[in-house]
């Protein structure tokens, strides 16, 4: 028992052993994101970036006469010590806390940002909770709804690729997944001449989806489109497996498929388009996009691995612009300036925040075409109608 | 016809998986009375072995690159190499330990090589592109089957017969079931217990290999994640087949990889997303029916 | 049992309980004063997890039956505090499906709070006169099935439950000394169950079941009831979880957090209730040690610190050693007492008999 009391102890002074030092002339930036564990692969991209818009902004002069300084507290993906993140960085005096990819992961955080009466931002969550309805009214994302992947996908395969009959492919593992066909649904009742052709569901870890194939090919014409509202891992698999069933329907999807990092195991993959906010592979329409690809490379080591590095660069870079219009970094007055941004030009496309929304639910996007194995920009689309907030809400 | 067909095939395929993942389990334990818990951080092992350490996004294939004639044989000697490993330095010291106890050692053990790969290779799944041709359809009476079903259950069938064979005609094998049906009176009989219980985790590892090469092959991307499903439903068939049946526990690997098909086929649309509620709702039924197991050897039903 | 023997039972053994719950209320006290707000919230989540196990322990320790199905309580718990807590403004944007009543209540957490650990306890009657008919390894992986049953079900039925996404909103109402008495309520219905005729019987079961069920023991009723107890327990548990992080989701009551509160039973000492808190206390130390090295600890100009994701693996061997050379836990299945522990033996620890029920 004295044991277990001498240890408490030491963990408790271990605790107390990071002292937080903040100086006058500084504005904080706390990350509260993974550094470890199951998200970490997906956090540290964004973070990257945005510490890359953090360096850019110090060395033009920093923000508001002030250096940026960024603190960062390692979530572990645990919902409960993303809880103690926020808190740590926020006794570091962060002005503004970033917090992790995912809705789950990243709300702890950012709540306890809410508590303390501090913007929060996430770093590249695409669930509508992750802003106001989730959080609160400081709480916004750097990221567009999944939803407005499904809705751009499923508006541009049938404008400019002429689908007509479409088929909906859910993967039920996660929130984001049915978020994209949440969008997929209510955009195509407003697609005169299209029909749903059928739909079915699977689990991201299926080790086969022979069943839901044999669903699709006893069809008595093969869909036009089948959209495929899934993501990593699971959706390498399916993706194969549709494939090598002799399906050839074109394939949509959302843009957790991005990145040519897979492309391997399924050769030769061809008719598939994804939506991404910039493009990876050196081909985007803005120059300054690659420009910012290779500075990635040259300070982390490797070029994106996909297009969720971009949300990170695009939060710091509208939050910093809201402080400045603001002249200071009191949350209420900088949530105002956001809020005011309406089509705010970024370098990977408009953002636009309102008192209703601190998220997109409308957005630019580059359709990315796979022919053969190899991805390339080939169209941009944003949807002609904004998805309303209340239909995203009550999903 | 070609729909039945096709459900029976799917059936066939996914079973076999399950089987092979419940082989590896009921073999250990049989002889050890322990559920390795660690079994599908194995199966995730195996197929990272296969990949240099690297956090990228890319994988950066070493192994995977070898022809199939030496790729195979030496995954399942790492197989094999880190089953046995986790026998001497872990599971050795617990054999009288309660069942309890092994179990706990067993998830620790999982958590930790499940830490080590994450810390190693990071979440993000890695693609590896094994035998692509091994993906086209073939057919067969109209229904078009992947290549890879068809050879996971020819590899199954093939493994079970050699494993009947030598359970039941060598030596080795009727050691290993005595020690199964009766530890302690096997080792008074002269059966050596160490070598048997090392050949037993040597196996489970080499189908912990072979599941990881099937997976590896039929998803294209190695992610820490792999084994779980796997390990999961392979416990579960072990009991269901029966303790310390072998036979059973294949058996009920296959019934639970055809139960969850066939609910995916024949379950109303709505309905289909809580397909494993209703597969773990089958699994309580049958062990409220016949508690024992489905082919409980005699030796396990109590007398009094 | 006549009231003289009870008595004399208390007297002996209520020294536990009081030194268990004395000994946290030091641990909260010395947080409380000198620890950071992060470590007052790591000294809450250790009072919840005390919770869990304690209510594990219960049904696991008294019966000698693993269940991995009881975190699907805390699950049930944590949920119906967040249909009773949450706004109805907030309830009645996301979760459609509830039924009206619900719809537009709103209680405050003492209110809520047992709620939830009955709703866990009904749901525990009704499903546990199915298992409990099992024995052995089978009622073990019945319990898995409904672990599986209550996690698909919450995962996918997003009307009422949001699904897997989380859900927010529930008043974040957990301090310390709440916690501290969760923990402490917990210790003291475990105590009370298992002086008591009931579980004093299941005892017998699991130490010699074939005597016990001669003797005239109801195994099943008995059972039923350190289920249902451990039940309401955990669904209290589950209530302070919600009012802790003021968000849940499925993912949460699912493998990790079994095998992680299996874990720390198994670690203390399966059966005995100072082996379930002290398996929580030691594991919970050990783990905020290691976090804080990597954090980086700064002695005198050198900083040091642990790459990241060596803690989880630090602790999966740190459990595998404890279980190496302590295989009956750190307690040793013995209760902590006042001068005696001899006497605590009778109580706590399994007999050694020659006809072990088949496992």
């Amino acid at each position: 028992m004295r044991l277990t009391r001498v240890l408490g102890i030491l963990a408790g002074t271990t605790a107390l052993a990071f002292t937080p030092a903040r100086a006058a002339d500084e504005i904080v930036v706390g990350f509260a994101t993974a550094a470890s564990g199951f998200m970490q692969a997906y956090d540290k991209p964004a973070q990257d970036a945005a510490l890359i818009r953090i360096d850019e902004i110090n060395k033009a002069g920093g923000l508001l006469g002030k250096k940026i300084k960024a603190v960062f507290a390692d979530t572990k993906t645990d919902q409960a010590e993303g809880a103690k993140a926020g808190l740590a960085v926020l006794d570091q005096g962060a002005d503004i806390v970033v917090v992790s990819c995912d809705y789950d992961f990243g709300a702890p955080a950012a709540l306890q940002a809410q508590a303390a009466g501090k913007v929060s931002f996430f770093l590249c969550a695409e669930s509508i909770k992750a802003g106001i309805p989730g959080v609160g009214p400081f709480s916004f994302s750097g990221s567009v709804l999944a939803a407005v992947q499904g809705a751009t996908m499923a508006e541009w395969a049938y404008t400019k690729k002429n689908a007509r009959s479409f088929y909906r492919l859910l993967d039920s593992w996660t929130v984001y997944n049915k978020g994209i066909c949440d969008g997929f649904d209510w955009m195509l009742p407003r697609l005169k001449e299209a029909a749903l052709a059928g739909s079915d569901t699977f689990k991201n870890d299926d080790a086969s989806i022979a069943s839901q194939i044999t669903r699709i090919k006893s069809l008595p014409k093969e869909p036009d489109a089948i959209m495929l509202c899934t993501m990593m891992p699971g959706a390498v698999s399916a993706i194969k497996q549709i494939r090598a069933a002799g399906i050839k329907s074109m394939i949509l999807n959302g843009s957790g498929v991005d990145g040519s990092y897979w492309l391997n195991a399924v050769p030769d993959l061809s008719n598939f388009y994804v939506p991404v906010q910039g493009s990876v592979y050196g081909d985007d329409p803005n120059p300054k996009v690659n420009e910012f690809n290779k500075k990635y490379k040259e300070v982390t080591g490797g070029d994106p691995s996909s297009q969720y590095v971009y949300p990170g660069y695009v939060l710091i870079d509208v939050w910093a612009k809201a402080v400045e219009r603001a002249k200071t970094t009191d949350a209420a007055a900088v949530v105002a300036e956001l809020e005011k941004m309406n089509n705010e030009a970024t370098l990977f496309g408009p953002r636009t925040f309102n008192k209703d929304i601190h998220h997109q639910n409308q957005g630019r996007y580059l359709i990315v075409d796979t022919e053969a194995g190899k991805p390339k920009v080939v169209d941009q689309w944003t949807i002609s109608e904004k998805i309303p907030v209340d239909y995203l809400v009550s999903k | 016809m070609t729909a039945v067909l096709q459900i029976i095939f799917d059936a066939l395929s996914l079973g076999s998986l399950y089987a092979l993942g419940a082989l590896g389990i009921a073999l250990i334990f049989g002889v050890m009375r322990l559920v390795n818990f660690a079994h599908g951080d194995f199966i995730a092992f195996c197929v990272f072995a296969m990949l240099w350490p690297s956090v990228d996004a890319a994988a950066i294939v070493f192994a995977g690159q070898l022809p199939f004639y030496l790729l195979i044989p030496l995954l399942l000697l790492i197989g094999a190499a880190l089953s046995m490993a986790s026998e001497l330095i872990v599971f050795r010291r617990f054999r009288n330990a309660n069942p309890a106890t092994m179990m706990i050692a067993s998830f620790a053990l999982g958590f930790v090589i499940r830490h080590l790969l994450l810390m190693l290779y990071s979440s993000r799944p890695k693609s590896i592109t094994l035998w692509p041709s091994l993906g086209l359809p073939v057919e067969f009476l109209g229904a078009h089957i992947p290549m890879l079903q068809v050879v996971t259950i020819v590899i199954t069938l093939a493994v079970l017969a050699v494993l009947v064979l030598f359970l039941k005609r060598t030596r080795y094998g009727l050691e290993m079931r005595a020690a199964a049906e009766n530890f302690t009176m096997a080792r008074m009989l002269g059966v050596r217990a160490n070598a048997v219980i090392l050949l037993a985790f040597a196996i489970s590892g080499m189908l912990a290999a072979a599941i990881g090469l099937i997976l590896a092959t039929n998803s294209g991307t190695a992610d820490i994640g792999m084994g779980a499903n796997v390990m999961l439903i392979a416990f579960i068939a072990t009991v269901i087949g029966g303790l310390g049946s072998v036979p059973g526990a294949v058996a009920a690997g296959f019934l639970i990889g055809a139960a969850s098909v066939v609910f995916q086929a024949t379950l109303p649309h709505d309905a289909r997303v809580f397909r494993d509620a209703f597969v773990y709702g089958a699994v309580i039924v049958v062990l409220l029916v016949r508690p024992q197991g489905l082919f409980a050897p005699r030796s396990a039903r109590q007398r009094v | 049992m006549t009231m003289s023997q009870r008595r004399s039972i208390i007297r002996q053994t209520i020294t536990t309980p009081i030194i268990l719950m004395l000994a946290l209320l030091a641990i909260a006290a010395l947080t409380y004063q000198f620890g950071s707000r992060p470590l007052n919230r790591t000294a809450v989540e250790m009072f919840i997890n005390i919770m869990v196990v304690v209510g594990l322990y219960v049904f696991v320790g008294n019966s000698g039956l693993l269940s991995f199905g009881h975190i699907s309580f805390m699950c049930l718990g944590a949920y119906m505090t967040a249909w009773l807590t949450i706004p109805p403004v907030m309830k009645s944007i996301t979760l459609k499906g509830l039924p009206a009543w619900l719809l537009h209540t709103q209680l405050p957490m003492w209110a809520a709070t047992p709620i939830s650990g009955a709703f866990a306890a009904l749901f525990a009657l009704i499903v546990g006169r199915v298992i409990m008919r099992l024995s052995g390894i089978a009622a073990s992986i019945a319990t898995f099935g409904l672990l599986g049953v209550v996690n698909n079900v919450y995962s996918n039925w997003d009307s009422v439950t949001g699904g897997q996404g989380s859900i927010v909103g529930i008043p974040p109402t957990m301090t310390i000394w709440t916690g501290w008495l969760g923990a402490a309520f917990a210790i003291v219905i475990a105590y009370l169950y298992s002086i008591s005729r009931s579980g004093l019987a299941l005892r017998a079961t699991r130490d010699e079941a074939v005597a016990a069920s001669a003797s005239g023991i109801d195994m099943v009723r008995e059972r039923l009831i350190a289920f249902v107890v451990s039940a309401f327990i955990i669904g209290l548990a589950g209530a302070a979880y919600a009012h802790f992080l003021s968000i849940v989701n499925p993912g949460a009551f699912y493998l990790r957090t079994t095998f992680i509160a299996l874990s720390m039973l198994v670690v203390g000492g399966m059966y005995s209730l100072s082996g379930a808190v002290t398996g929580v206390v030691v594991l919970s130390v050990l783990i905020e040690l290691f976090r804080n090295l990597e954090k980086g600890v700064s002695l005198g100009g050198l900083s040091i610190a642990l790459p990241n994701g060596v803690q989880e693996i630090a602790i999966g061997i740190i459990t595998i050693a404890i279980l190496m050379y302590l295989p009956t836990g750190l307690t040793r299945n013995r209760e902590f007492s006042v001068g005696g522990w001899l006497l605590q033996r009778r109580f706590a620890r399994p007999a050694q008999t020659a006809l072990k029920e088949l496992n």
